[in-house]
């Protein structure tokens, strides 16, 4: 013990305070290169896409987790110590737990405010934003608006475009390069939404159901009509009583298919299956890596919409169901 | 807990619009519009409890059998400037010697400091706050992970844990896992462990905190800690600590299942102990977890050891409310054991906090 009374004696507290306050606070040497982080890998595509090569990006939530209940691992906070940008989504989106990754990172060039802290959604022209009062007895809505515009193939450039605003601003050197990818981004991604949005009509799929308000904007841009939510209200697991009313409103309105957000439970599908045969349930990813093969946004685009045209090639789907 | 009551103090706080407790009707953390915006992040939480002790309290909880308002907190937090947040917790509970009687309670400012913003790699913090003595010393009583602290906490560093008026520098160290550092130094006139009737009492707290990610799913933290004061007795006292904890969340499924294993070891001159607890997830919605304490690894001659074990069921029906019951069993060496079951309820309403990990 004679050691801790040493090492707490009130000269060593003040000496290592007066080292704390001098000597540690040392700023790291700027890189060339900028260090990007990201709270989702729809955003880390976005990066990718409008840098390239000229940033380093890495993404914090995986394409697999539901990116309301991020944990803020402390290595997370190493990483945005690092970082020169971090773009959120913004909306609540991250609210329980980028916060305490941003304050743990003890980064001033991150902070919110700063250049260095982008949240792209409060340049969205955003869906389902509350008009009146809300309450949590509404489940977990996001009053600002619903967060996943990135499933948007549209809205997707518009924050292509807002972040490559922003990497110019942070360096100017390659601010040309930035828009112009950006640029070049949104006209493939306007003749892709042409042909997506013709495949979708061919499909005759006109009603979806989904299990949470995830794919909202995928659906308002192909003209789908999400006609029910597995989820009786944002963020309350499927009870009984709400299955049954999804499975007579499927026999009422001919719903022809339900997709299930992959990290969610997708067995809620199957009494409903059960009962409703012919509807067919796939498990999607909705977000860049919530599978393997889904590399960046635009192959996840393509998943979704070849999701919605096998659900009418035959009634036994061809992907993962319930 | 020591009774603060500065009704005044309060009343004239509510009436001039700092605590606008509308914005606790709103999901959001900031509400869009006019000067709303700027208020303090509001929440609340209610903690309430219903015990049966078979036979007889135990002496290491001051709490009685039946239906007990446990605590309720209230918290605003907000930045002040580009520099500084601020944070403000305040504690409504039953005054220990006054439940039975008279239904007092104490309103006590649990934590009350500001924070630096804006400094690269440092933290400082100026305030009354939670000491930086191991992983549960940190937690507010709603996020205790069982209804009450581990035998070691309260026996060592008083009921309600270390938590002075003090200054703190906690750094974030230039390596490839997190490191932090963190040295404070308190006032060491608080209740419990430097309760020192010195005026010019004095205590250091010194935390070195490491954590590694051992895969994407799996993390290992491991906190090496210690506190040196004044006590009661105006002599020196200090405590030395270690804790451990395993945290697993598979990234694939990982809303339905997870699991963490804390084990935390405590020290004085005269009595050292250690908890170890196990929380397991088996559904979006349910926790299992399991804790036993052991105080008196070492102790003084005439003291006995004590031995608790603790079984818990929590079900969470969403993210800010939760029902948890908790079996305790206590044995006291050469005494016949205690068993107790608590049911509790946590309710938070209010601005949705930013979790630590």
């Amino acid at each position: 013990m004679n050691l801790a009374k040493v090492i707490f004696s009130k000269t060593f507290l003040v000496t290592g305070f007066s080292a704390l306050s001098l000597g540690l606070v040392v700023a790291t040497a700027a890189e060339a290169k900028l260090t990007v982080l990201t709270t989702t890998t729809d955003l880390r595509s976005l990066v990718e896409v409008v840098a390239g090569d000229l940033v380093t990006v890495e993404a914090i939530a995986k394409g697999t987790q539901d990116p309301h209940f991020i944990e803020a691992k402390p290595s997370f906070m190493v990483k945005a110590s690092k970082a020169d940008l971090v773009v959120s989504v913004g909306l609540d989106l991250e609210v329980g737990w980028l916060p305490s990754i941003l304050r743990g990172a003890r980064n001033p060039k991150v902070a919110e405010g700063s250049d260095g802290y982008l949240e792209v959604g409060n340049s969205i022209d955003v869906l389902e934003a509350a008009t009146g009062k809300v309450s949590r007895a509404d489940g977990d809505v996001h009053p600002q608006g619903n967060p996943h515009f990135t499933l948007d193939p549209l809205r997707a450039v518009k924050a292509a475009n807002v972040i490559a605003e922003r990497l110019a601003k942070l360096d100017s050197a390659n601010a040309v390069k930035y828009r112009e990818n950006a640029l070049n981004f949104g006209k493939g991604i306007d003749e892709k939404v042409k042909l997506w949005s013709a495949r979708v009509a061919k499909s005759g799929v006109k009603k979806v159901i989904s299990y949470h308000k995830t794919l909202t904007y995928f659906f308002d841009r192909f003209k789908l009509d999400n006609v029910a939510i597995l989820e009786p209200k944002p963020g309350i697991p499927p009870t009984s009583a709400h299955i049954l009313s999804v499975i007579n409103l499927i026999r009422e309105q001919k719903v022809p298919l339900i997709l299930v957000e992959n990290y969610f439970d997708p067995t809620v599908t199957r009494k409903i299956i059960q009962e409703v045969p012919e509807v067919v349930a796939h498990t999607v990813p909705v977000a860049v890596e919530g599978e393997p093969q889904i590399k960046n946004l635009e192959d996840l685009y393509e998943d979704l919409i070849k999701s919605v045209e096998t659900s009418t090639e035959n009634s036994v789907s061809k992907r993962k169901a319930g | 807990m020591k009774a603060f009551t500065r009704v005044a103090f309060w009343s004239a706080l509510f009436s001039c619009g700092f605590v606008n407790l509308s914005s606790a009707e709103t999901s959001s953390s900031s509400s869009s519009g006019g000067a709303k915006v700027m208020n303090p992040d509001t929440s609340i939480s209610v903690l309430g409890l219903f015990r049966k002790g078979v036979s007889g309290n135990d002496s290491a909880s001051p709490l009685p059998n039946g239906l007990l308002f446990q605590e309720a907190e209230l918290q605003f937090t907000a930045d002040v400037d580009p520099y500084l947040r601020a944070v403000a917790l305040f504690s409504i509970a039953p005054v220990e010697s006054a439940v039975a009687h008279d239904h007092g309670f104490a309103f006590e400012p649990e934590e009350v400091y500001f924070e630096t913003l804006s400094l690269p790699s440092v933290t400082f913090k100026v305030g009354k706050f939670k000491a930086a003595m191991g992983r549960h010393n940190l937690f507010h009583t709603h996020a205790f992970p069982f209804i009450d602290a581990p035998l070691i906490s309260q026996a060592i560093l008083s009921e309600e844990g270390l938590n002075d008026m003090g200054v703190s520098a906690a750094v974030l160290v230039p390596s490839p896992w997190y490191t932090e550092f963190t040295l404070q130094a308190l006032a060491g006139r608080a209740q419990g462990l430097f309760a020192s009737p010195n005026p010019n009492a004095f205590a250091g707290v010194a935390q070195l905190k490491n954590l590694w990610d051992l895969n994407d799913s799996t993390t290992v933290e491991w906190n090496l800690f210690g506190t040196v004061g004044l006590n009661q007795n105006d002599t020196k006292t200090s405590v030395l600590g270690t804790d451990m904890t395993f945290k697993w969340r598979p990234s694939v499924g990982g809303k339905y299942t997870s699991a963490l294993w804390t084990t935390e070891y405590l020290s004085t001159e005269k009595l050292s102990g250690l908890s170890s607890w196990l929380q397991y997830q088996f559904g979006e919605r349910w926790w299992a977890q399991v804790r036993a304490d052991f105080l008196g690894l070492t102790h003084e001659v005439g003291v006995e050891p004590t031995y608790k074990q603790s079984a818990l069921l929590g079900f969470f029906p969403s993210e800010f409310s939760g029902f948890r019951l908790q079996y305790d069993h206590i044995a006291h060496e050469g005494d016949p054991a205690d068993h107790r079951m608590s049911l509790q309820w946590n309710l938070a309403i209010g601005a949705h906090p930013a979790h630590g990990y």
